[in-house]
């Protein structure tokens, strides 16, 4: 995948505040959050309990995980600060290489990160309006125009003899 | 062909109906954020389904709001629904209807 350096400088420091959402141990979970571990029982509220304390901090780790895979591929985006690059060098393309085996990890980032900022955006249903006035919308539309691309070169790698 | 050497015993008494096997569903819903072109490719790579049969279910969780994309033993549908949230999809469990 191709990402201009501003890109990834700003997706890196995207994960890097999700890694710190899911980090935080508190009583009022970020609703983001929420979004990430939906109930399976919503008619059986005991059910559900016994589901979410067996399952919770397991969906939790395993986000980290792909979080850090993510982060540990962004890395070589980060050598300047962003306000420091010069505008011919922010837009410059650079490759980021993603081995086979962590595109899924990539992908389930790169869809969580839209589903934390939808919820705080209330995207709640297919016909609910951009406001383009608010800059998280470009944020998540950036997003899913990236990951929708990386869903593309995925499904390309599959079909590739191994 | 053979016949077997022995005959099983068997214990005619044993009621199934004490535990029956019910069949659960993973049931996926519709979400105005995951991209439809990532939903097929969930379906596809974890289910093992067909490219055909991954698009069919995502059309109907977008037309019809949801689709059961699973169905058997209640423990196997548990562990496909956390696979579905790891994803970020919403799914949930429930009992078939009979």
């Amino acid at each position: 995948m191709s990402l201009a350096v501003v890109e990834g400088i700003h997706l890196a420091g995207l994960v890097d505040e999700f890694e710190s959402i899911l980090t935080t141990q508190d009583d009022a979970p970020d609703p983001g959050l929420t979004r990430l571990t939906p109930d399976p029982y919503p008619e059986d509220s005991d059910a559900s309990r016994e589901f979410s304390s067996a399952t919770h901090d397991d969906l939790l780790d395993r986000r980290r995980a792909d979080a850090v895979l993510v982060r540990a591929g962004l890395a070589p985006f980060l050598t300047t600060a962003a306000e420091d690059l010069a505008e011919d060098d922010a837009l410059a393309p650079r490759d980021v290489e993603i081995p086979v085996l962590e595109i899924d990890a990539w992908l389930r980032t790169l869809t969580a990160l839209r589903l934390v900022i939808a919820t705080r955006l209330d995207i709640t249903s297919d016909d609910d309006d951009h406001d383009l006035e608010d800059p998280r919308f470009g944020i998540y539309d950036w997003l899913g125009f990236r990951l929708d691309g990386l869903i593309a070169l995925a499904d390309a790698a599959d079909e590739r003899p191994a | 062909m053979s016949t077997p050497i022995v005959t099983p015993e068997v214990d005619e008494t044993v009621d199934l109906q004490a535990a029956p096997l019910e069949p659960w569903q993973v049931v996926v819903w519709n979400d105005p954020v995951n991209l439809m072109s990532y939903v097929v490719r969930v379906f596809r790579t974890y289910f093992g389904y067909s490219t055909e049969h991954a698009t069919t279910l995502m059309l109907s969780v977008h037309h019809d709001g949801h689709a059961i994309v699973a169905t058997g033993p209640r423990e196997t549908m548990e562990v496909h629904a956390q696979a579905m949230h790891d994803y970020g999809l919403w799914a949930t469990v429930r009992k078939a209807p009979q």
